[in-house]
């Protein structure tokens, strides 16, 4: 009897355990990624190299636009239809800011010996209008599906996201004020606060000294401008990086060293919501 | 004396925890209400668009294919049906529900043997704003989906509120009713199979 009870206990944990497992993993999509990124190559299909550019391209994207591209690849869609699975991902995980819902969910299967490849782009609530679902099914077709047809699983899904940033910086094109995450943005204002704090002490001393005052003011203000000049070259460089990241692929392996934007990282994606928009292919 | 003041202390402290529970309560009903009222104008649009799509299609599709007049007849029929049919967004009974999406299911099936009839006229098949009316209608379908799926997520949400005790007792009291949900079945049968 003692026997009998343990072992119906034993068989009730088991049920239970089972269930709980069954419950949770109702809709198994990947859990959102811990620390945040944007490229999620869960299925390996890029070299390391490779996610590090793609990943610095789309945080650099994000810092200047608030745009927020993401990337997964995955092995099994777990019998969901790609649409279902890629916006699920991007409600789940909530990719996009939750004031303009600008997030892009770029979700791709590798063709194996006994299934298909497939292929969706989810875009959010606030990209309907900028990436009309014909233009993501024209996305699939003539960039991503020829690529990946001769396994360039990297060059289709960059291609891809350069027309996707292209297209979703006409419509949204707000820089990112996050200035806790953005360790460089922090670095700069540090710099800018000790320049300014330096200048006012010259110009004070200068304004004591009384015989020199204009040439410490001239001094002062030439520092000034240099500062302006300094942070100009940064924002510039940091725009001409990533416009080179816009029209040729081939420098995308190279062109993170320099990248402003990939500085601090990637924040984490916002509140994004998703309603279906997109489209979706096979080869 | 002294015990009088703690009895009204005591009674003062009642009724504010009531006064506040009703408050949260009912606040917390209304919030769930207006996020399943939202849900469901959500749905609405995603079905107008649908229904929208028609008049591109008959006339990107005229005079690629006069034989499927009847076809297209069929579904232009359907649309004025599913036009038809107005669901008071304030009641959103499991009837009305019901009503609703066996008018649009209709109209999603005339539309999908629309759609497969056309994959016969290879011109047409060729024809650029024919396929960007066909990505047009898989999103508008992913869309459908979607916002059915939020609006059954919303409809839970408010209708656990409104059974669960003690809520359930103020939800009688101030008329809150349970909402219907989208069946999952017809979606499927509803949804256009056309490959792309």
């Amino acid at each position: 009897m003692k026997f009998l009870s343990a072992d119906s206990m034993r068989r009730f944990a088991v049920s239970v355990f089972l269930f709980t497992i069954f419950a949770v993993s109702a809709f198994a999509i990947p859990a959102r990624p811990s620390p945040p990124r944007l490229v999620n190559d869960l299925a390996g299909l890029f070299s390391s190299d490779e996610v590090m550019a793609l990943e610095r391209a789309l945080v650099a994207f994000d810092d200047s636009t608030s745009n927020q591209i993401t990337v997964v690849t995955v092995n099994d869609l777990e019998g969901y239809a790609p649409a279902e699975y890629g916006t699920e991902i991007g409600l789940s995980w909530k990719v996009g800011s939750e004031k303009f819902d600008n997030g892009i969910v770029v979700l791709v299967k590798p063709k194996t010996s006994g299934s298909p490849g497939q292929v969706n782009i989810s875009v959010g609530y606030g990209l309907e209008g900028a990436i009309p679902d014909s233009y993501c099914k024209r996305i699939i077709e003539t960039e991503m599906i020829p690529r990946f047809r001769e396994n360039d699983y990297f060059g289709g899904t960059a291609a891809a996201c350069i027309v996707l940033m292209q297209l979703a910086s006409g419509e949204i094109s707000e820089p990112r004020d996050n200035s806790s995450d953005n360790v460089a943005g922090n670095i700069a204002k540090l710099v800018l606060g000790i320049l300014v704090t330096l200048i006012i002490f010259t110009i004070l001393f200068a304004g004591r000294k009384g015989n020199n005052n204009n040439n410490g003011k001239r001094g002062g203000r030439r520092t000034n401008s240099g500062d302006n000049d300094l942070l100009k070259g940064i924002i510039i460089g940091s725009i001409l990086n990533s416009g080179s990241n816009h029209h040729h692929s081939s420098g995308w392996s190279s062109s993170g060293g320099g990248s402003f934007g990939g500085f601090g990282g990637f924040g984490g994606f916002g509140g994004g919501s998703f309603g279906g928009g997109g489209a979706s292919g096979s080869w | 004396m002294k015990k009088g003041a703690v009895i009204l202390v005591i009674v003062i402290v009642a009724v504010a925890g009531i006064f506040l529970w009703i408050k949260n309560s009912y606040n917390g009903l209304v919030k769930s209400d207006e996020a399943v009222n939202a849900a469901w104008s959500q749905v609405e649009n995603v079905y107008q668009r649908r229904l929208d799509l028609i008049d591109n299609l008959v006339s990107t599709v005229k005079g690629y294919a006069e034989h499927e007049q009847s076809t297209l007849d069929s579904v232009i029929e359907a649309r004025a049906k599913a036009n038809q049919v107005r669901i008071d967004p304030s009641n959103l009974t499991p009837e009305d529900i019901a009503r609703y999406q066996e008018a649009q299911g209709e109209f999603g099936q005339a539309l999908s043997r629309l759609m497969v009839t056309y994959e016969n006229y290879p011109d047409l098949k060729a024809n650029q704003n024919f396929l960007e009316l066909q990505a047009e209608l898989a999103g508008t379908e992913n869309r459908i989906a979607t916002e059915r799926r939020k609006f059954n997520e919303a409809a839970r949400a408010y209708n656990t509120k409104v059974r669960s005790f003690p809520t359930n007792i103020l939800a009688s009291m101030f008329g809150f009713q349970t909402k219907g949900y989208f069946e999952a079945d017809a979606a499927a049968s509803t949804a256009p199979k056309v490959e792309f």
